[in-house]
Formats: C-alpha cells, sequence, structure tokens
C-alpha cells in the first residue's frame, strides 16, 4: 500500500469519527435549540473550506501570472470548483440552521451576505472561464478575476461585519466565547476543521490529476 | 544596417479549445527581405501574423524580435512595427486625419501633423483626408490602413492580403511600395494566397491547412 | 509621466469623440436612469416612504439607479474596440497603461455626467433631503470614482470573452456589492446629519478606491495584452 493510500484510509476513519461523535460523544450545546448545535460541526467547517479554496485558488492565480505554467491555472480553476461546492454546502447548512433558530432561512446578516458574495465570486470566475475559448487567455484573464475579487473581500470580511449587528454566534469565531462550549464541543469542532480540510485537499490533488491528464491528452492532440 | 529588425520563430503552435490551428511553424523574416506567409483558407496565415507581431500568444514554441543584435520583449514589438490587416480596423466615425493624427499621439509622436499628411499624400488619401472613414470605399479604407502603418517609420512592417481591396493601378503601387521598403532595410512579412504577391517573396513559409 | 498622460489624454479624447458622434453610451447610461428613476418617482413618489425610513431607503434606491445605470453603458469603451475590430491597431499604438487611463478618464467623465443630471433630479422628484450636502457630494465623486475604477478593469476582461453582455453584470457585482453598501450607509448618514457615518463611509470607499486604482494599474497590461 502506497502512502497516499495509507492516507485515505486515515481520512474515512477520522471523518467517520467525527460524524459519530458530532451526534453521540457531544451534548446539544446550551442556547441552541434541539439538536440543531450539531450543524456547526459540518457548516463552520465547509465555510472555513470555501474560504481555503479562494484563498488557494488566489495564490496560485498570481503564480500563473508570475511563471505562465498551465499546472498553475488548473490548481486555481479546480479550487474554484471545490470552492463553490463547499460553499453552496455552507450557505444551505446555514440556512437550515437559520431556519430552526431564528425562524427565517435567509436574513442577510453580514455572514450570510459574505458567503453569497463569495458564492457570487465563485460563480463569476466559473463563467469567465466558461465565455473564452482560448486556454492561454482563458488562464490569464481569470487568474487576474481571481486577483481582483481576493482584493475585495478584506473590505467584506473585516468592515462590513462591525457595521452590522448580527445574528451569528459570535462565540463559535471569536475564541474568547470558548469556555461557553463544554471542551468536547471544541474537540469535535477542531477534529471536524482537521477532517474536512483532509477532504479538500485529497478533492483537490485528484481534481489537478484529472485535469492535468486531460489537457496533456489535448496537447497530444496537438 | 544599424536599424535592422530580425524576427524568428521556432516550433510555433496554436490551438483553441475546439481546433487546432497549426501545430509546428517556423521560420526567419530577415531586413531587406520579405518573408511571405502562403496556404489555404483556413490555414491559419491571419493567426500566425497576429503571433508574430505580439499579439497572441503561441500554445508552444518561440518568436523573437532581434534589433541591432539585442533581443526585445514583446512589450516593446509594437514600436518598431506596422500592421495591415482586414481584422484591424481603423476608427470609422472619425476622419482620414483624426485617425492619423490619434495614432501619432498615443505613439508618442511630437507635432506629427506634417507627418500625417505625408503619408496620407503617399497613399492618395490627401484629398479626403476630412471626409469620415465610413464614408470610404473598401480601397480608400485599405489605404488609410497603409498610411497609419507606416506612420511611425517602423523597421517592420505585416501586411495581410494587403492587395484584396485594391484595383491593378493600387496593388502596382503597393508592389512599389514594398520594394521600396526592402531598399531601405526593412523587414517584410506578408501573408497572401495571392499569385503575383507571392511573387515578392525572397522566402517563404507554406501552413498545410 | 507626462508623456504618459499626453498618450491617455489622446485616447480618452478619441473616446469622447467617437462618443459624442454615435452616442451610443450616453443613451444606454441616460435612458436607463431617466426611465427608472420615473418609474420610481412614480410607483414610490415622494409621499409613500416614512420619514423614518426615507434617509435608508432614498439612499438604497438613488445607488441601485446609479450603479445599474453604469452597468448599462460603462463596458462600452472596451467593447466597442473589440466589436469595431479596432482594439488590435490601439494595442500595438499605444502603451497599456495609457490606455487604461485614457479609458478611466472616459469613464469617469461618463459617471460625473450621469450623477450631475441625476442626483438633482432624484432629490427633487423623490424629495430627498440632505443634511450634510457637502459631505453627500464628496460620497459622490469618492464613490463614483471607485465605481468607475472597478468597471473599467472588468469592463476591460469581458470585452476579450465571448459572450459579453451579461457577463459584465455578473462579474462586476460582487466586486461592487461592498462599495454599494458602504455608499448606501454614506448617503443615508449624510442625509441624516451624522457626520461620523459620512467620514467612515469616505475613508473605506477612498481606501477601496485606492487598492483598486494600484491593482488594476498592474493587473491591466496583462489583460489588454494578452
Amino acid at each position: 500500500m502506497r502512502v497516499a493510500d495509507i492516507l485515505k484510509l486515515l481520512l474515512l476513519v477520522w471523518l467517520a469519527i467525527v460524524i459519530v461523535a458530532a451526534f453521540l460523544y457531544v451534548r446539544p450545546a446550551e442556547g441552541f435549540i434541539g439538536e440543531s448545535s450539531r450543524i456547526v460541526f459540518f457548516h463552520v467547517p465547509m465555510a472555513w473550506i470555501a474560504v481555503l479554496a479562494f484563498l488557494v485558488s488566489c495564490v496560485t492565480s498570481v503564480m500563473y501570472l508570475k511563471r505562465r505554467e498551465p499546472k498553475d491555472d488548473i490548481r486555481a480553476s479546480v479550487s474554484a470548483g471545490l470552492g463553490l461546492l463547499f460553499a453552496v454546502l455552507a450557505t444551505t447548512t446555514g440556512s437550515v440552521f437559520a431556519r430552526i433558530m431564528w425562524n427565517a432561512y435567509w436574513n442577510w446578516d453580514p455572514r450570510q451576505t459574505s458567503i453569497t458574495i463569495l458564492l457570487l465570486i465563485y460563480a463569476a470566475y466559473l463563467a469567465l472561464r466558461g465565455a473564452i475559448d482560448d486556454p492561454e487567455r482563458r488562464a490569464s484573464l481569470s487568474a487576474v478575476y481571481a486577483i481582483l475579487a481576493f482584493v475585495t473581500v478584506p473590505f467584506l470580511v473585516f468592515v462590513v461585519p462591525r457595521i452590522y449587528w448580527s445574528l451569528h454566534p459570535d462565540t463559535i469565531i471569536n475564541t474568547r466565547g470558548a469556555n461557553e462550549f463544554d471542551s468536547r464541543y471544541t474537540q469535535v469542532l477542531m477534529a471536524s476543521l482537521v477532517g474536512f480540510t483532509g477532504l479538500y485537499v485529497w478533492l483537490y490533488t485528484i481534481g489537478c490529476r484529472i485535469e492535468t491528464i486531460r489537457q496533456r491528452r489535448r496537447q497530444e492532440v496537438l | 544596417m544599424a536599424d535592422g529588425v530580425r524576427i524568428s520563430f521556432t516550433d510555433v503552435a496554436k490551438r483553441y479549445d475546439l481546433r487546432v490551428v497549426f501545430r509546428s511553424v517556423s521560420g526567419e523574416a530577415v531586413p531587406g527581405e520579405v518573408l511571405v506567409i502562403t496556404g489555404p483558407n483556413g490555414s491559419g496565415k491571419s493567426t500566425l501574423l497576429t503571433i508574430l507581431c505580439g499579439l497572441l500568444r503561441p500554445t508552444r514554441g518561440a518568436v523573437s524580435h532581434v534589433l541591432d543584435g539585442n533581443e526585445t520583449a514583446r512589450e516593446e514589438w509594437r514600436r518598431h512595427l506596422g500592421v495591415v490587416a482586414p481584422a484591424m480596423a481603423v476608427y470609422e466615425e472619425l476622419d482620414a486625419m483624426e485617425n492619423l493624427r490619434f495614432f501619432a499621439s498615443v505613439r508618442g509622436m511630437d507635432r506629427a501633423g506634417g507627418r500625417c499628411r505625408e503619408c496620407l499624400d503617399l497613399v492618395g488619401l490627401d484629398p479626403d483626408r476630412r471626409t469620415p472613414v465610413r464614408g470610404y470605399s473598401t480601397g480608400m479604407a485599405q489605404r488609410l490602413k497603409i498610411a497609419q502603418a507606416l506612420l511611425h517609420d517602423p523597421a517592420v512592417l505585416f501586411f495581410d492580403e494587403p492587395g484584396s481591396n485594391l484595383d491593378p493601378a493600387g496593388k502596382n503601387w503597393l508592389k512599389e511600395a514594398v520594394r521600396g521598403l526592402t531598399q531601405a532595410g526593412k523587414t517584410v512579412v506578408l501573408a497572401t494566397n495571392d499569385r503575383d504577391e507571392m511573387e515578392w517573396g525572397h522566402r517563404r513559409v507554406a501552413l498545410a491547412g | 509621466m507626462s508623456r504618459l498622460l499626453a498618450e491617455a489624454m489622446a485616447v480618452a479624447a478619441k473616446d469622447l469623440r467617437t462618443e459624442f458622434r454615435t452616442r451610443v453610451a450616453l443613451n444606454a447610461l441616460g435612458l436607463f436612469a431617466l426611465t427608472v428613476l420615473a418609474a420610481v418617482s412614480y410607483t414610490v413618489g415622494p409621499y409613500r416612504i416614512t420619514a423614518e425610513d426615507r434617509p435608508f431607503l432614498l439612499a438604497v434606491l438613488l445607488w441601485i439607479v446609479i450603479f445599474f445605470a453604469a452597468l448599462a453603458g460603462l463596458d462600452r469603451s472596451f467593447v466597442k474596440e473589440e466589436e469595431s475590430h479596432t482594439a488590435p491597431l490601439l494595442r500595438l499604438a499605444a502603451s497599456p497603461t495609457a490606455v487604461w487611463l485614457g479609458k478611466l478618464g472616459f469613464n469617469l467623465i461618463l459617471i460625473y455626467l450621469l450623477m450631475a443630471i441625476l442626483v438633482p433630479l432624484f432629490c427633487i422628484l423623490m424629495g430627498y433631503k440632505i443634511m450634510l450636502v457637502g459631505g453627500f457630494v464628496l460620497i459622490l465623486v469618492v464613490g463614483g470614482y471607485a465605481l468607475a475604477v472597478i468597471t473599467t478593469i472588468v469592463a476591460a476582461i469581458i470585452a476579450r470573452a465571448m459572450t459579453r453582455g451579461a457577463l459584465f453584470s455578473v462579474l462586476s457585482l460582487p466586486l461592487l456589492l461592498p462599495l454599494l453598501i458602504f455608499l448606501i450607509q454614506g448617503t443615508a448618514g449624510a442625509s441624516v446629519g451624522t457626520s461620523e457615518t459620512v467620514v467612515n463611509t469616505l475613508r473605506a470607499v477612498l481606501s477601496m478606491g485606492g487598492i483598486m486604482t494600484i491593482v488594476s494599474a498592474m493587473l491591466f497590461p496583462v489583460v489588454w495584452s494578452d
């Protein structure tokens, strides 16, 4: 068995443990309705991955513009595709949670707004890629857009929430509220974050490999 | 000659998502000579021309412009070349003089009014210089494009099917003009299917199509 | 530097001249803005919004009209070059930065022209009372600039793609949303008279405009020349 296979198995086991622990190991948290706090173990990592994927897209976009190597463009587009997936997942799980807690699927509180804009950015990025048929131009223009989008994000993430009152339980992101949850909660949350990151890395690696093969076959035609 | 530009290209290929334009093209254009690019319709003559003047990136391969023994960066190529092509238009809403004045000022040429008129006169458009280009015949528009290409006295001239809109007198004029350019040490690259124009070439690159 | 400015002005002057002779962007911007203004004025009018909600809601309406009018017309200067096939010769003749500055200047003129006509009309028709007029004008100026900077680089990107019309809005909106939020807030603040909000908005929009200017200046040559 190669190292990659071992890691894959490890990931499977890890995530399985996380899922089980989310339901059996932890009591529902205070201040949440019913069992709804359990969704946090999945919703937060998904949102985190959506942002991480964006970061990876931007960094590889910058690298593409510097070095003009096709593999950087592959990485950027694969990461964007995954980012979109996780952003959609995060939005849906968050929306379900919002319905349970505050009786409304959507409220436009700052974090909901931010994830929506991230979704729009991903959609725009992929729409742009779909509209250019020259591979080199597609790569450089989408790289430029990724960088532009990245530059506007800090304004959203840091400034907008300060201005608006938020429905979001702040304690989840700010660790200052850590002692409001029991340590099991944080354990499982951290484990879930690690697991989801592993999931992203795995999907990302596969996606890059597939795309590389696809490009290589096209080069052969050439 | 001091101002010569030598253009060499090796293993140049261009592919779009759904089609391959050409696979591997190599050649060289030297000062004082005409490089002719030939090939059937759809073989990629215009595409190759666009790549050679720096407006398009090749999928593979290298293109270099060497000026006075020094290789020039792609961003700088535009300074020493002029292009006449069907796919590249001048501004219809402006007249000939306004067009040339614009190109001159944007190239950083000072007090270019005289030079603009000189070029217009060269192509025989001086009497019509104040008519909007929208009202030009295709032959007149073609001559304006030629004037635009010569405006800044570039070391390299690219022509894509230049005689296609010209009458026999115009074609003769063009032939003499190209001869004059090569005698002046300019590098000329000419993409064409016209048998006569092909005869002007010293070197040839044939695209398979 | 002065050479660059001279070349940029030549580009802007050319765009203005051709625009004046065909009036396509002006029509798009103007017609859109006036039509929406008429619709809003007719359906909502000066009386239907409570005094309490006015500062905020009218700010929202105003900026939505401005933004969508901008999206209707500001891609014109780049898209036209590609559609008329004049872009290649421009690429060969001008330095990318001169083109960027010139077209940015052109878009700025369009946006400020739009604002000069639309904003007073809006305030009159909708009965929008502004307490801090100076702050309001500053917000318009700075906001208009940020709007122009962002839409200029996006227009340059989509002009080189295939399905241009919808793509301009799709790509611009995510980048413009934060700006829109700030501007609405600041305008509402100017209407009510809270100078702190106005100052915060100006600071945020200025930094946004500043950063987008620098990033655009660095990335535009890639978009233009590739």
